[in-house]
């Protein structure tokens, strides 16, 4: 009998007990069709690695994944502003990503929407801690615009309602 | 043929070979050897050369009739990755003698023809995701063990299985 999906993925991923990820495996070596599903899964991951890397996507980014890039060699031109801040900005040719360092009193914020004049981002990662949300816009669309203004806030949402955490202008000319 | 079969097919034949049942064995076993790889070693290269290795020293056990279990190949072949992976972290992996002795054509390795994506729709399906859940699955691809601030080991697990699904059935429709 075939695996679920979720049972693959969790074996992907590492989050199968000890015994059990023995037991899948031994199932795995006997079963064309899961090594056909988990195959597919992996170039699923390969094609969603690819599409990042290329560019085709954007995301607010985690810290994690941010240092995770940077040890990738991969080439960052990083825009830190806090609160109120305007930034002159670009990509250049040479550039992998733009990551946007925006940082905004976080603690003890349960949820952080993002508020641009492309429209609103709901429960976006950040970090706490740090006090900073990392954005990172997809750096085709970006190499391929002209001069632009973007706009973005940073909203603390809770049960109580949502209040300012910062603005942000993003003033890009091409390179 | 089923895997016994096939197991006693490449004794029967020893010492000649039998080149039908040997494609055969490395067609529907290489892949898994390959997924059991990248799975534990995280590397592409080192996955390739895994599936070499065993594959070879399995038709070396199978070619000098000393599977006693034939029925049991799967097991075997896992057992043989296993084997060769904790050697592979220890340091001591071995390889050279056995490629020279029993090298394997590199086309019958080949991976299958890998599932073509279109980038412009696995990017839109990617945008339809929560940013939540666009963040853990380019997080988990780009690095397995990334973690999320502010979410538990669980709740990354979760909407990992919930964003892949969305992600699978985005692709399909397309």
């Amino acid at each position: 009998m075939s695996a679920e999906f979720a049972t693959l993925v969790d074996y992907w991923f590492g989050d199968l007990p000890r015994e059990q990820e023995a037991a899948f495996e031994e199932h795995l070596f006997g079963c064309d069709e899961c090594t056909t599903k988990l195959a597919e899964l992996v170039a699923l991951g390969g094609a969603v690695r690819a599409a990042w890397r290329e560019g085709a996507v954007r995301a607010v980014i985690s810290r994690a994944l941010f240092e995770a890039m940077k040890k990738a060699d991969l080439r960052l031109h990083e825009y830190s502003m806090g609160p109120g801040g305007r930034v002159n900005c670009t990509i250049t040719a040479s550039d992998d990503f733009v990551v946007s360092r925006l940082s905004a009193p976080l603690a003890d914020v349960r949820r952080v929407d993002l508020v641009t004049d492309a429209g609103r981002f709901e429960d976006v990662p950040f970090d706490a801690a740090a006090g900073e949300v990392l954005m990172c816009p997809a750096p085709g669309a970006l190499k391929r615009s002209g001069k632009f203004t973007l706009h973005v806030r940073l909203l603390a949402v809770d049960d109580a309602g949502e209040r300012a955490l910062g603005d942000y202008t993003f003033e890009h000319s091409p390179s | 043929m089923e895997d016994a079969e096939l197991a006693r097919a490449i004794a029967r034949s020893a010492p000649a070979l039998d080149p039908a049942a040997e494609a055969e064995f490395c067609r529907r076993f290489a892949p898994r050897v390959r997924l059991y790889g990248l799975r534990h070693l995280r590397d592409r290269h080192a996955a390739a050369d895994l599936v070499q290795q065993v594959l070879m020293m399995t038709l070396e056990r199978l070619r000098a009739g000393k599977l006693r279990e034939p029925e049991r190949l799967a097991s075997f072949v896992l057992g043989t990755c296993r084997r060769v992976v904790l050697e592979h972290f220890r340091g001591t992996a071995r390889r050279g003698a056995l490629l020279e002795m029993y090298g394997i054509e590199d086309e019958a390795l080949e991976d299958a023809e890998p599932r073509v994506f279109e980038r412009e729709r696995l990017a839109a399906c990617l945008e339809a995701l929560s940013e939540r859940e666009r963040a853990v699955v380019i997080g988990s691809f780009f690095e397995e063990s990334i973690s999320e601030p502010g979410l538990s080991a669980g709740n990354v697990r979760v909407i990992r299985h919930r964003a892949l699904g969305k992600l699978r059935v985005c692709m399909e429709r397309a």
